[in-house]
């Protein structure tokens, strides 16, 4: 660390987030490197280390020869204002070296208020905002993550983006880079060749038309770029690289902890869920494989705890017997399981207490939506009874809370499927009331209400959010009718839920109020205390742009999506199959009834899903 | 049962954990590299340690002393080679053995702080009169004059930076050195943007011998 560093975080708050020096950190001698790739994550530290596929590429591309892989996350206010006074350029934590100086920049998108995140770290790191504005071969400024399935709003920043899964994408690219440099090619001719490989988009490549009312005309490749980038998934995912050690964090962050990957996709198909869609198809690992990685990851890391993360836990096909397994393995050793994403209709309390031996935690179930017929329309295929079954069960069992979550401002939502979210939770209560093992120390339910944020490439992708007026209105109905005794809630924020709106669907117009609005001092929006809605007002203002056109309009089946070109694998026609019947409050029966042909499984040239 | 002492140091990158973030640092690195660790009873059993001295976060130390119970009757073969091969950089076990001594008998700290450089008499100067300064502690703060913390005190020049080295008041009552940066700072002897570095060196009993070898 040098000098500057150390005055910069002699005034800082947590200042072991910028230090570097973590357990498992990768250093390497800078003579045996050739290429410096900066993993920058657009968001504070605590967050950044968190996240699983970080850890992923971290391991991977360090485990390339002659690559140094090193991390970059972005300051928190008090560090950047530190940092700008000092004249401290972003630093990359392994090294202290300047990121502006490394090869490659690769940002993850992982939630649309990051994306001030990536334009602050960019101008921190002393790196122009605009790939039109970088004409050399480095640095190169890349993108992945779950947000590149509606990345226009972003495009200009970029001068490629991954779609779909890294493991194999990257190792390529480094490749291409490598050759690109030894032949002395230059930014334009390393991109026309890097559009040729499977995954790989980049933004510069296409023309964007607008129509006068601004909608988009056409969408046109140029050179070698693919009419429609294909997302790129790794094919045997039960063998596809996975770390044996994770860094592990001198200081607190918010999953502090080991995680293995039991399947990528999911086979509900809830018609709001982008992930639910965008990782398809369902590929699941071998328990085998599983218990090897997180064995492993104990004895490297020293964690307590190992969570088995996917998009629905519970239907993961061998869960009972590789929970078995593992407590058994680990109970003695004091480390304990995690099980987050369990779904209410197949709680199973036997495991939930199996895994729990070691150190209790709550109970948490998320029906969505009030009422069966709104549960029916965005296919949450969860009953009442099931989720007061599941219930009646813990309680019984000593449990006395869970916390339960919810929508607002769903597709075809009324008045009364708001007021079936307190009849929910009534029940509950009662359900408490009869069957609760210490009904003396009384039942404690917390209920989280978010608003709901139509994403691309979900059959929801055309339909627009409820404005602020409107969301006003139905906040009301269901403060006043939560107001229980024994029941917490908390509704998020419209305006957070307005912007996110207006950027999940976004066109490439959208990037001058992205960089107005840094400007105008947003970063960290995701952070309630720092976003700044006014600001962001303007920002739109200033662009001459009306937010409202991006976050409440419906699309038609005709329009050309400004993620048209993007393809998750899921077919257009299949979302927009799931739409219709959403309208006519039809659900649809998940993967394990039968394969639905959504599209996903050209990825992988066929085959079959694990369900 | 045994119950093990050790010295270790904590600088560089590792300066800046805090209290917390050491104890868990090292909880994480007895399981990596094997330690056979006594947990408590009860409903969240945890790894019973202490960090013997706490240090501020920020300051570095040559010297600190952290106290663990042990599931065997004696030291361990190759406890030392085997934690410090389980630790994050910049912290180093040094020496380990028996927790003889009770740590009551700790009477003072030794420390050497790092100043931009000049007026290094002056400095010496303003401790041959009273230095008053608000002290806070657990039960708030009162102002106390800081000579009555100090065993030893002095300045000198090193290279482009003035040096402190003091011998300040530990155990029931402590003074932070950076107490005496305050004062510094408030009688103009040093800039009140100066960066200050702490080291700690030495742990010490009530007659300024090392309490811990
Ligand atoms: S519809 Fe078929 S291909 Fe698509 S996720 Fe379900 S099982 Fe897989």
């Amino acid at each position: 660390m040098n000098e500057t560093i150390r005055a910069c975080l002699e005034n800082v708050r947590k200042p072991a987030r910028y230090t570097g020096g973590e357990y498992n950190a990768i250093y390497k001698d800078k003579k045996d490197v050739d290429v410096r790739f900066a993993f920058c994550f657009p968001d504070i530290y605590e967050i950044g280390m968190s996240h699983l596929g970080s850890k992923i590429l971290y391991g991977l591309l360090n485990s390339m020869d002659g690559v140094w892989c090193e991390r970059a996350y972005a300051p928190f206010l008090d560090m950047e204002a530190e940092m700008r006074k000092r004249g401290q350029p972003l630093y990359a934590l392994e090294s202290g070296d300047p990121v502006g100086e490394f090869d490659i920049l690769g940002f993850t998108l992982q939630y649309e208020m990051n994306y001030t995140g990536v334009l602050n770290m960019l101008d921190l790191a002393g790196v122009p905002l605009r790939s039109s504005q970088r004409t050399s071969l480095t640095p190169l400024v890349a993108a992945g993550g779950p947000c590149v399935y509606n990345v226009e709003p972003m495009a200009d920043f970029f001068d490629l983006i991954m779609i779909g899964e890294g493991e194999e994408m990257w190792p390529e690219i480094v490749a291409l880079y490598r050759r690109a440099r030894e032949a002395g090619m230059d930014k334009q001719a390393f991109l026309r060749e890097a559009a040729k490989i499977g995954g790989i988009y980049v933004p510069s490549l296409y023309d964007v038309i607008y129509t006068e009312d601004g909608r988009i005309a056409s969408v046109t490749p140029k050179d070698t770029a693919p009419a429609v980038v294909k997302k790129r998934v790794v094919k045997d995912f039960d063998k596809s690289y996975y770390p044996d050690r994770f860094i592990v964090p001198s200081t607190e962050i918010v999953f502090d902890r080991a995680m293995v990957e039991l399947f990528r996709g999911c086979r509900r198909g809830c018609r709001f869920c982008q992930a639910g869609y965008t990782y398809r198809p369902i590929r699941a690992k071998k328990p085998e494989t599983l218990e090897k990685q997180a064995k492993a990851l104990i004895a490297s890391t020293g964690w307590d705890e190992v969570s088995l993360t996917s998009l629905s836990s519970s239907d993961y096909p061998h869960l009972e017997t590789l929970c078995e397994s593992l407590v058994d393995y680990f109970e003695p050793m004091h480390v304990s399981l995690a099980l987050p994403s369990l779904r209410a209709d197949s709680f199973n309390l036997d495991l939930v207490q199996n895994i729990q031996k070691v150190r209790k935690s709550g109970l948490t179930f998320a029906p969505e939506a009030g009422t069966q017929r709104l549960r029916d329309v965005i296919n949450k295929n969860l009953r009442e009874e099931d989720l007061l079954e599941a219930c009646k069960v813990a309680f019984a069992a000593g449990y006395n809370g869970v916390k339960l979550y919810f929508m607002m401002g769903l597709p075809t939502e009324t008045d009364e499927d708001l007021l079936g979210i307190s009849q929910i939770v009534r029940h509950v209560i009662a359900t408490f009331r009869e069957y609760g093992k210490n009904k003396a120390r009384g039942v404690r339910i917390n209920v989280g209400i978010s608003i709901f944020v139509p994403k691309a490439q979900t059959p929801f992708q055309w339909l627009g959010q409820i404005s602020e007026e409107e969301a006003q209105r139905r906040k009301q109905i269901l403060m006043d009718s939560l107001k229980i005794k024994n029941v917490t809630y908390s509704i998020h924020n419209y305006q957070t839920s307005f912007l996110e709106a207006v950027l999940a669907r976004g066109d490439r117009k959208l990037s001058a109020v992205l960089v107005r609005a840094w400007q105008l001092g947003c970063r960290l929006d995701g952070w309630d205390e720092n976003f700044n809605f006014e600001a962001w007002m303007q920002a739109f203002a200033d662009c001459g742009i009306d937010p409202a056109f991006y976050a409440n309009r419906e699309l038609a089946w005709e329009d050309i999506l400004p993620w048209e070109h993007i393809s998750s694998g899921v077919t257009k026609r299949y979302l927009y199959s799931e739409l219709e019947q959403a309208k006519k409050g039809i659900a649809t029966p998940d993967c394990k009834a039968g394969c639905r042909n959504c599209g996903a499984l050209s990825l992988t040239g066929g085959g079959r899903c694990d369900v | 049962m045994f119950k093990v002492r050790f010295c270790f140091e904590k600088r560089d990158t590792a300066a800046y954990l805090s209290h917390l973030d050491l104890m868990k640092c090292f909880q994480r690195s007895f399981v990596r590299a094997g330690i056979p660790v006594k947990y408590s009873q009860g409903f969240n059993p945890h790894i019973e340690m202490s960090v013997v001295v706490p240090l501020s976060t920020g300051y570095e130390t040559v010297c600190d002393l952290c106290d663990l119970e042990l599931t065997c009757d004696e030291l361990p073969q190759g406890f030392v080679p085997s934690i410090n091969g389980a630790l994050p950089r910049g912290m180093r076990v040094l020496s380990a053995g028996k927790a003889d001594r009770p740590v009551n008998q700790i009477g003072y700290c030794a420390y050497r702080i790092t100043l931009p450089k000049g007026n290094e008499n002056a400095m010496s100067a303003l401790f041959d009169s009273p230095v008053l300064v608000e002290k806070r502690s657990k039960r708030g703060s009162r102002e106390v004059d800081v000579r009555d913390y100090i065993r030893d005190l002095t300045f000198r020049t090193e290279g482009e930076k003035t040096v402190c080295t003091c011998i300040l008041a530990a155990g029931n009552d402590p003074l932070n050195p950076m107490y005496l940066v305050k004062a510094l700072k408030s009688a103009g002897l040093t800039p009140e943007d100066a960066t200050a570095h702490y080291l700690r060196t030495g742990i010490l009993d009530q007659n300024c011998q090392i309490f811990w070898e």
